[in-house]
């Protein structure tokens, strides 16, 4: 044991210097050995990009409506078809797809941070900070989300900003629990019980030997709420609180126009149905290879 | 060849017996009994609130306890459209003078300027209702009964019946009302409208708050209640009404059960509809009728013009609506025969506010109404600007709009007409609130200067007073006219209809003119209903939110759903 | 293990009362009273005295500490919820009406997901990387992308063009007419359960593989015992224990009660209730679903943290 704790020094010089062919490394290994994945991962790089500059790669306005071009079907002009008021489906999906990972991505950001934290400190000191923090984290997740966004919506206005913060929220204590138990695992295990033997400090323990443990599943967490974001979104256009217009999102589509239209111009429904599905799966392939990848249980194994 | 003879022979005999039934059907079938019927109301999306009555609570509750709680008055239903007659009624709020029928009251008349004699019908009977009451019939106290409680109730709206002095009976079958001031809607307010419901002493005796003991006199009974999903009526045995069907008399109900559905979802109430889980769909957007129409061609049609139609209120007691000119300038920047054309595809119209035509006499059209109306309908921005510059804002302004987010066809709506006010260099920023946030807003008055509203189905004294009186519920304009209201209220005291209609026509030309308001078009709705629902052409309402006497009146041809597969 | 459950217990009453508070006052703190939107509805128009009267009614005029005090002690001492503001029915009875369809619904979607989800994750795990693993990989993928009431709203719509069937719309209690009944709920219950089945079954593959991969799997094989045999009677076991965490930790949603599947197929269940009743803010209403939601997810939390104990035996130390 004395001799882990010491080299752990080493190691720690190396792996500056190899960071950029870890990361190298690790994409090959992606393409070689996660096809599924790495198809994901292409996918949702798309999306981001297409997201990114939807300002500049939309054909059309975000709300160009033209009234004589309306409910047409999928053609040269346009190549998604046209929605009720004549604006092009394939625009608004881009213009939707720019919100989808402006919400995908800070809902996925704020609530990987509140998870880390929660999970954290719950899961490292333990005792009395624990069971106080569980049990909020118990109340908190007693609550029926949609309530709770309900109630945002109405305090402060219908909105993306609120629709953010409440998502993070929400997902992010949720997510505390695994992260508080992949501390709790590395917390018993014996090498911390040695590096604090030798009077190594918390932040140490912390920084060296925790969060090695923890980024994996904080990754993946990452990678999970992305998916679950955009469609919580979804279901909260549904429901008639999900991000007002003018600015489309495909959970907006999907369940507005698309469900009114459905008879009569199904491209309404098809094309933001089939981004959304293909964005969320495609993440969840790639966050699954992912979490293959780097969980340490599984490295080796082959 | 031989066979095309035979197809053709065929096709002819099939033919002339189709005829033949035809002929038949137009010369009044007899009605049968039995069977159920499934209806979805106007308001399906909504579940029961509350069965007792004192609880003030509009809508809902005449929709649900219409069905077993009577009224004074209802209306003549051979005066339908589809019977030969000249009313469609399918608005709530108010029913045309000439077409109101006694329902529980006989005759009436007034003694007095001040004193209305009402004498019931004999023979109406509260059926035996297990633990709360025998069978027995109705009799003047349980109208003054049913007042009083009303008039007493701690939920009740302060002043509504101030100008009721006294309610007795002057004997079993007569009661007496005793007026301190007359006011035009008085038989709204309890006669035909929200709170005028009959029940007798014995319900409210064993708790009338509970659906198990509710019992009144009307055609259907209560006898189930899955809250949020569906509420079932069971046939009234001692029901006293009957209709006239090809020479011969009926005792009504005819159908067995009806069933209201509460479904929230618009295209679960379709699927229904199409499967012939619902017999009667009441309230269908034109585009989903346009569906319908196609994927279903048996079914049959009604169509009416929305009783909530829209505006967007400008409040002038806010810079820059202060200006007439202003106000008037935005109506004429919005293209509105556009939306009515291309938005909605053709089905809707241009709507005087708060005048729906059904308010026969008190309604007048368009191309009826001044020049200076008629162009606040027309598309022209030229002018528009030019108003706008001599008001001193030739660059145009900005201010807010409060929508609804409820609401997806307001939500859609407003962004091109966003995109006409900008063609004159006004700037409308949409701001979306939930719905009890958007309604608090209107009314707690803090309503932003611009304020997108439906308005409530009401009768045509009051819509006036509610919409545009001051200080009133659904003021958004915040309009403050002193002289407006007190010929508001002349109106509202004046005996002679023709008179009151003359007035409140003016006023009408009056505010439509001062345009507190973009003046939006209404949209028109559709009730579908399948072929085997007879005696029955798309009528709503006999009264506010009630119509269980249309329902009475229904039958199911039970062979003919058979046949058809469902 | 008494001593456990007991502390457990005694650590839910504060945080239930904590979050009992929180819920009260924020329902409270939205804009657009209840009396606004009562008043609203009357046609005649309403004026101060009317509002005054009906707060007085209501029981609103009252300051909120004092209102929140009736309540709790009319919930400790006389298990009373409040009533309706609307109905006048008590929040109770209409709990009472509506908790009986989420659970079944929930119970349901959860039968039919661990259905699905533990022979597929399982195999999938023996299997892993083949086509057959691919296959339920992607198709369990697909299930947690495709939003629910897109499904809900295909299944409603194109068949009654088809072939002239909706899903049954009528609703009536279990103990009714069980047959109707289900006929309602099977087809939401399957969506939900096959929406649960995706998450549950990546979660037993997961497990499974790192079972399968332990040494004394290595060691009952090296022993000569039959695949089956180790299967069943070692993986399988420890790896329900993530799938007992997923059972807590959906329990919200199983009970809270899924809004969209109840709107979409008529289902009139604690969902749409809290919906309804937050829309009217029916403040007595909100506070009571929140607090039997809350109570029973973290009773069925508790239990959850029990089962550990039989499965797991590290556990039991504590």
């Amino acid at each position: 044991m004395k001799t882990q704790a010491i080299s752990v020094q080493p190691q720690a010089a190396s792996k500056a210097a190899s960071r950029p062919n870890a990361c190298w490394r690790f994409l090959s290994k992606l393409f070689r050995e996660k096809r599924l994945g790495a198809i994901g991962a292409v996918v949702a790089v798309v999306f981001l990009f297409v997201g990114l500059f939807a300002d500049v790669l939309a054909p059309y306005g975000m709300n160009e409506v033209d009234m004589g071009a309306r409910l047409q079907a999928p053609s040269w002009a346009h190549p998604f078809g046209t929605d009720n008021l004549g604006r092009d489906l394939l625009s608004r999906c881009m213009y939707g797809a720019q919100i989808s990972v402006i919400i995908g991505l800070t809902v996925a950001a704020i609530s990987t941070v509140i998870s880390a934290l929660i999970g954290i400190i719950s899961g490292y000191f333990g005792g009395k900070v624990d069971l106080v923090i569980q049990r909020f984290v118990d109340a908190w997740m007693s609550f029926p989300g949609l309530v709770v966004l309900i109630v945002v919506a109405s305090v402060f206005g219908a909105g993306i900003t609120q629709i953010i913060f409440t998502l993070g929220l929400l997902i992010g204590i949720g997510g505390s629990r695994i992260v508080r138990s992949a501390v709790v695992s590395v917390r018993e295990d014996m090498y911390i019980h040695a590096a604090k033997s030798i009077g190594a400090s918390a932040p140490r323990i912390l920084w060296r030997h925790v969060l090695p443990n923890v980024i994996p599943p904080l990754i993946v967490l990452f990678t999970s709420s992305v998916g679950t974001a955009i469609l919580a979104e979804s279901g909260l256009s549904f429901l008639g609180l999900g991000v007002p217009p003018p600015h489309p999102t495909w959970g907006g589509m999907l369940s507005g126009n698309g469900r009114t239209y459905m008879l009569q111009g199904p491209w309404l429904a098809l094309a933001p149905g089939i981004c959304l599905t293909l964005v969320v799966y495609a993440i969840n392939v790639f966050g699954d290879a992912l979490r293959d990848m780097l969980d340490p249980r599984m490295r080796g194994s082959r | 060849m031989k066979l095309t003879a035979i197809a053709a022979v065929a096709r002819l005999s099939v033919g002339l017996t189709l005829g033949a039934a035809a002929a038949a059907a137009l010369a009044q079938e007899a009605p049968k009994y039995g069977g159920t019927l499934d209806v979805a109301t106007t308001s399906t999306a909504v579940t029961t609130l509350s069965w007792d009555l004192a609880d003030w609570q509009a809508t809902l509750q005449t929709r649900d306890t219409g069905q077993f709680y009577e009224q004074l008055f209802s209306v003549d239903l051979t005066k339908a459209k589809s019977r030969g007659g000249k009313y469609s009624f399918t608005i709530s709020g108010w029913q045309p003078t000439e077409a109101i029928r006694g329902e529980l009251a006989e005759t009436w008349n007034w003694t007095t300027p001040l004193t209305l004699e009402i004498k019931l019908r004999k023979g109406v009977k509260f059926p035996a209702k297990q633990g709360v009451m025998a069978e027995r019939e109705l009799v003047a106290d349980d109208v003054v009964y049913s007042f009083n409680r009303m008039n007493t109730s701690a939920k009740r709206t302060q002043g509504y019946y101030d100008h009721v002095d006294k309610v007795e009976a002057k004997d079993k079958h007569t009661v007496v009302f005793t007026f301190n001031k007359f006011i035009a809607d008085w038989d709204y307010r309890f006669g035909n409208g929200f709170f005028s419901g009959i029940m007798p002493k014995e319900v409210a005796d064993a708790g009338a708050g509970n659906w198990k003991n509710v019992n009144g006199t009307g055609p259907f009974m209560l006898t189930n209640v899955a809250q949020g999903n569906s509420l079932t009526f069971s046939k009234n045995p001692v029901y006293w009404d009957k209709d006239v069907i090809g020479g011969k008399e009926y005792k009504l109900p005819f159908v067995d059960r009806v069933v209201h559905r509460v479904i929230k979802d618009e295209t679960t109430q379709h699927a229904a509809l199409r499967t012939g889980k619902l017999d009667i769909l009441s309230s269908i957007s034109a585009e989903a009728a346009r569906e319908l129409k196609k994927s279903s061609p048996d079914l049959k049609w009604n169509r009416w013009l929305t009783t909530t139609a829209n505006r967007v209120a400008l409040r002038v007691d806010t810079k820059p609506f202060t200006d007439v000119r202003v106000r008037r300038a935005l109506n004429m920047a919005v293209n509105k025969q556009e939306i009515i054309d291309k938005y909605y595809g053709g089905e809707a119209e241009m709507f005087t506010f708060p005048m729906h035509p059904e308010y026969v006499g008190y309604h007048q059209p368009l191309k009826e109404q001044p020049a200076s109306v008629q162009e606040l309908f027309k598309y022209d921005p030229a002018k528009a600007k030019k108003l706008l510059a001599e008001a001193g804002y030739a660059n145009g302004f900005s201010f807010k709009m409060q929508v609804c987010t409820c609401n997806p066809d307001q939500m859609e709506l407003m962004p091109l007409v966003a995109a006409y006010l900008e063609g004159v260099g006004v700037k409308m920023e949409i701001v979306p609130m939930e719905y009890g946030a958007h309604l608090s807003a209107m009314t707690s008055h803090t309503n932003a200067a611009g304020y997108l509203t439906g308005i409530p189905d009401v009768n045509p004294t009051t819509s006036l007073r509610i919409n545009f009186g001051k200080g009133q519920v659904y003021n958004a304009p915040m309009m403050d006219d002193a002289k407006f209201d007190a010929r508001v209220a002349e109106a509202n005291g004046e005996r002679d209809e023709k008179k009151r209609q003359q007035i409140l026509r003016e006023l009408t030309t009056y505010v439509l003119d001062q345009a507190p308001a973009i003046w939006m078009p209404a949209p028109y709705r559709y009730t579908a209903w399948w072929p085997w629902v007879k005696n029955y052409g798309g009528e709503m309402f006999v009264g506010a939110g009630r119509f269980a006497p249309i329902h009475a009146r229904i039958w199911i041809d039970q062979d003919l759903k058979k046949k058809m597969g469902y | 293990m008494q001593t456990y459950i007991l502390r457990r217990l005694l650590a839910l009453v504060p945080t239930l009362f904590i979050a009992s508070v929180i819920v009260f006052v924020i329902v409270r703190m939205v804009p657009g009273d209840v009396v606004d939107l009562m008043l609203s509805q009357n046609d005649a128009g309403s004026n101060k005295l009317t509002r005054d009267q009906l707060l007085e009614t209501l029981g609103l005029d009252k300051p909120m500490w004092e209102q929140y005090g009736i309540w709790i002690s009319n919930l400790v001492f006389r298990g009373d919820l409040g009533n309706s503001l609307w109905q006048g029915d008590t929040v109770v009875s209409m709990i009472a009406a509506r908790l009986p369809v989420t659970f079944e619904l929930g119970l349901l979607a959860m039968v039919i997901a661990l259905t699905v989800a533990i022979p597929v994750g399982v195999y999938s795990a023996v299997k892993q990387d083949t086509a057959g693993d691919y296959v339920a990989r992607s198709f369990s993928l697909l299930m947690l992308a495709v939003p629910s009431f897109w499904v809900g709203t295909m299944i409603t719509v194109f068949p009654s063009i088809w072939w002239g069937w909706s899903p049954e719309i009528h609703f009536v209690p279990f103990h009714e007419d069980p047959w109707q009944n289900l006929q309602q709920l099977i087809i939401p219950a399957v969506i939900l359960g096959l929406s649960l089945s995706a998450i549950t079954m990546r979660m037993t593959r997961t497990m499974m593989l790192e079972v399968l991969r332990q040494d004394y799997i290595r060691t009952a094989r090296a022993k000569g015992l039959r695949e089956m045999l180790i299967l069943t009677r070692h993986a399988v076991r420890n790896a329900l224990i993530p799938v007992i965490t997923l059972i807590g930790s959906q329990a919200p949603i199983l009970i809270g009660g899924a809004v969209i599947l109840e709107q979409i197929f008529v289902l009139p269940g604690m969902g749409l209730l809290l919906l309804d009743a937050v829309n009217q803010r029916d403040y007595p209403v909100v506070t009571g679903v929140f607090f039997v939601v809350g109570l029973t997810v973290m009773l069925i939390n508790l239990v959850v943290d029990l089962s550990y104990g039989l499965i797991d035996p590290k556990v039991r130390q504590r």
